[in-house]
């Protein structure tokens, strides 16, 4: 049997030329919004080989949903969102680290607190495939990180049925939906790279999936010290995302910050304890500012909350342009509880 | 002409069993489920309520989710099970 007579997906025979085609996808609720390429069986098969994945295999089951997420799914996706063949098999990795119970599908897929699945890509496959780590690194350029990300909410759209409007509620949702895929700059940070932090060899391929809000750029263009730079990002980032629901946080530390902070010999775990004990919120703030529920008591003013569980609950990614003091927190979507940061390997 | 790939979920029919649907609320057990969302007790508690005033619900219990996420954990599933006669479950914001 040919490789694409192995396909057991139903076929849609469209007239006209390729702009018929792409019209009919969007006829049929397939897109984002975005014109998709249209999936023919040899680009599809094209997907699979690349990943040597049988069209059958399981890559994953969303017991939530009760869905099987089959390869042939995943890769009539990939082809969709404009997806090379070679980015397959972060694309899997991607839809294996979603369909984690600790992922926990259902809230992220569904919310109406709008969760965007961030994707940081690690490893030797961050480079091959050009993964953007630099310049411009939530924005547009980069075919990887644009078509990627897209394959993995197709899948999540076309495959689990979180479509926006029915069973996704997004009350406000935001850009990253449509793509949130970042690589850590490995090659000038200064620290072990965040897959490895999470238990794999620094020449190992992997991808760490969140539930996350949009990124918030801050600024400190004055300090020179990690304490300084630090000290900024706490106060903008101590009330931000779910503050009462205690979510994970990604923190992405820029060129120049990632290099202020390295100079004065701080490593990542020091990064986290400091951003741990500087964003806690008094109990009175909380409650004076409609957060938390009741009177403000005695004892409040210093009774102290904090932002996460534990420092382990923020990520250290260094990445993003190398001119410009900026660097960005990403509140993980809901709570740590409902929704945790799960990294997979990228099989090859 | 072109031949594509259709990218959506094509689920076989699955069957659904629905439990069979008590005549009356009188006498029954009522489980009460709530997902941990702001309030959500107090507003099953209100239903619980109703249902003993205004239809003679012999009592009610209070189940919580581990979170709004996820379903109903099987302990709780086998205790309503157990111990009850009917169940409410409910969303809370």
């Amino acid at each position: 049997m040919s490789p694409a007579a192995a396909l057991t997906s139903k076929r849609h025979t469209v007239g006209g030329d390729l702009a018929d085609a792409i019209e009919f996808c969007h006829a049929q609720g397939w897109t984002d919004g975005l014109p998709v390429v249209p999936p023919t069986a040899d680009r599809v098969t094209a997907m699979l080989e690349a990943a040597r994945l049988d069209p059958a295999e399981e890559i994953a089951y969303i017991a939530h949903r009760a869905v099987s997420i089959t390869a042939e799914k995943v890769a009539i996706n990939a082809v969709m969102a404009g997806c090379k063949p070679e980015y397959m098999p972060v694309v899997i990795a991607g839809i294996e680290g979603i369909a984690d119970p600790l992922w926990s599908y259902h809230g992220p897929g569904t919310s109406t607190a709008g969760a965007a699945v961030l994707m940081v890509v690690n490893g030797p496959i961050a480079r091959e495939l050009d993964v953007n780590q630099g310049d411009n690194l939530f924005g547009p350029g980069w075919r990887a990180n644009l078509t990627i990300g897209r394959a993995v909410r197709l899948v999540m759209r076309n495959v689990c049925g979180s479509r926006p409007g029915t069973l996704d509620r997004g009350t406000l949702g935001h850009p990253g939906k449509l793509s949130y895929v970042i690589a850590e700059n490995e090659a000038e940070s200064p620290w072990p790279p965040l897959h490895v932090e999470r238990g794999f060899r620094r020449d190992q391929s992997a991808v760490t999936v969140m539930g996350a809000e949009a990124p918030h750029q801050f600024y400190n263009q004055l300090s020179n010290t990690a304490e300084g730079v630090l000290t900024t990002l706490c106060d903008d980032m101590r009330i931000s995302g779910n503050v009462m629901g205690q979510p994970q946080y990604v923190l992405v530390l820029a060129g120049e910050h990632m290099r202020t902070i390295a100079r004065d010999g701080w490593s990542k775990a020091d990064v986290r304890r400091f951003v741990f004990e500087h964003t806690r919120n008094s109990h009175a703030h909380l409650k004076q500012t409609h957060r938390m529920a009741g009177a403000v008591l005695p004892g409040d003013e210093t009774r102290l909350r904090p932002l996460v569980e534990s420092p382990d609950d923020i990520l250290v990614v260094a990445a993003g342009g190398q001119a410009g003091a900026f660097s960005a927190y990403i509140p993980g979507w809901g709570s740590k509880r409902s929704s945790q940061a799960v990294t997979k390997e990228v099989k090859r | 002409m072109i031949e594509i790939l259709d990218p959506t979920c094509e689920p076989g029919p699955q069957a659904i069993a629905y439990a069979p649907r008590p005549a009356a609320l009188r006498g029954k057990r009522i489980g009460l489920v709530e997902n941990t969302k702001f309030n959500s007790d107090r507003l099953l508690e209100k239903v619980g309520d109703i249902l003993k005033v205004e239809y003679g619900a012999a009592e009610t219990r209070l189940w919580r989710k581990r979170n709004a996420s996820v379903p109903a954990h099987e302990e709780i599933i086998e205790e309503l099970r157990q111990t009850c006669d009917v169940m409410v479950a409910g969303i809370g914001d």
